[in-house]
């Protein structure tokens, strides 16, 4: 019965997913990701009208950056910044350095976790965009209406990431030589 | 020290320029060796994240718990949608109920460039690919071995389309399903690359072959036509992976269609 439900259900919920994704790279534990989702996905409710037929998905990142600025601005006045969960004592390098193991599902288990962190070290700008492109495979002209940024600083972003993750990696997994194929 | 071109190089490898530059960066990666390695690097580095890092999903009661703060949210005066002059589907009454400047010339942009019907057949198929997001709705047969699949339509659809699991390629077949396409039944092939659902759709059409890649609502659709089989696939991927998949399909349905 009601239009404007439905036509949202069909249109912005699709990329719920998507938006928790984005939230989690945004350095959010998984609960504050799901916070910042819901509230991102009302407000999008209450401006519904302004997407008319544009990108949906895109639109919705959008959204859920401005909450997470808005969110960043609270913590800010609290002074209060909490470590995200995520980093624990399963991500510090020590345990991780550790003999990945003779069997491939370890070594892939550790190679993962190794890549998370090194993600997660990567300043937010350049994470956002790495993800956003490789993980999402949104193209450099959505990437620069969700950041906020023109397509030359998306560029340079990425290529900056690109670089620093890559050499990182070569020089984390020199233990393990299989870690790039 | 970097090679000028590294940036451009990037782009190429993102898929994000025109076929004169694009070639432009082929001829300059003949006789530049730095290029070459970090165009290797990229693809390693893309194959690397793409294999390793674990696809999150939302939590399933996340979908609940939205739409029942929308459901308090919603007041009694709530907008209605201005009627429109042109009969649209449901899906499509919103894009077009604020007609301002830019959505009017977008929508006539669209009625001149495509055939006639052409919308209303990417409405529709944009409107089967979310539904078909919606939980429980994506796929009737789930399996990941073509031949179970690929059976299965012969019952289930009319046509019997090209069908194989690119795992390896970084596709995976999931399953299949039945649906409505131009009033007749179509097969939907249902791929995951990554994160992403691809509704691959068939049906049999003696129409000419609709052949324009187009995207609606973030989702990109991308047709071809083997034979008398329409073929849509259509997803929120980028558009260099949803091509990725067409050109492993074309290839298929080639290979199945010369003699041997």
């Amino acid at each position: 019965m009601d239009d404007r439900r439905t036509r949202f259900e069909a249109e912005v919920l699709p990329h719920l997913d998507a938006a928790y994704r984005f939230a989690r790279w945004l350095a959010y534990s998984p609960a504050d990701a799901e916070d910042v989702v819901q509230d991102a996905l009302l407000r999008a409710y209450r401006s519904f009208d302004a997407l008319r037929g544009s990108d949906a998905k895109a639109w919705l990142l959008v959204i859920v950056r401005n909450c997470h600025f808005t969110a960043a601005k609270q913590r800010q006045r609290r002074a209060a910044v909490p470590l995200p969960e995520e980093i624990d004592l399963e991500d510090d390098p020590a345990m991780i350095s550790q003999d990945p193991g003779p069997e491939a599902a370890t070594m892939r288990r550790d190679e993962a976790r190794t890549l998370g962190r090194l993600i997660a070290a990567l300043p937010e700008d350049q994470r956002t965009v790495l993800m956003l492109r490789e993980m999402e495979g949104m193209d450099y002209a959505q990437i620069a209406t969700i950041t906020n940024a023109p397509i030359g600083t998306v560029m340079s972003r990425l290529a900056r990431s690109r670089a620093a993750l890559k050499a990182r990696w070569l020089s984390e997994s020199k233990e393990s030589p299989h870690a790039m194929r | 020290m970097q090679c000028a071109e590294s940036l451009r190089l990037q782009a190429y490898f993102d898929s994000e320029l025109d076929a004169a530059s694009a070639h432009e960066v082929e001829r300059h990666l003949d006789h530049c060796v730095e290029c070459r390695d970090l165009l290797n690097d990229l693809k390693l580095l893309r194959d690397g994240l793409r294999r390793e890092l674990p696809i999150e999903r939302a939590p399933g009661d996340l979908r609940a718990r939205v739409l029942a703060a929308i459901d308090r949210e919603a007041s009694p005066a709530r907008p209605r949608v201005r009627p429109t002059v042109w009969r649209l589907p449901a899906f499509w009454a919103g894009a077009f109920s604020g007609l301002g400047g830019a959505a009017a010339a977008a929508a006539l942009a669209w009625f001149l460039i495509l055939p006639i019907g052409s919308s209303v057949l990417v409405s529709e198929l944009v409107n089967a690919h979310v539904h078909s997001l919606l939980p429980d709705h994506l796929i009737a047969v789930v399996s990941t071995d073509r031949h179970t699949v690929k059976p299965w339509f012969a019952g289930h659809a009319d046509v019997s389309p090209s069908v194989a699991d690119f795992e390896a390629q970084g596709y995976k077949l999931i399953g299949g399903r039945a649906d409505t396409v131009q009033n007749q039944r179509a097969a939907v092939v249902v791929y995951r690359h990554g994160a992403h659902t691809i509704n691959v759709f068939s049906w049999a059409s003696d129409r000419p072959a609709v052949t324009r890649a187009t995207t609606r609502n973030g989702y990109h659709l991308d047709f071809w036509k083997e034979g008398n089989l329409q073929y849509c696939a259509i997803s929120d991927t980028g558009w260099d992976e949803l091509q990725g998949l067409v050109r492993l399909l074309r290839e298929l349905a080639q290979r199945e269609n010369s003699p041997t």
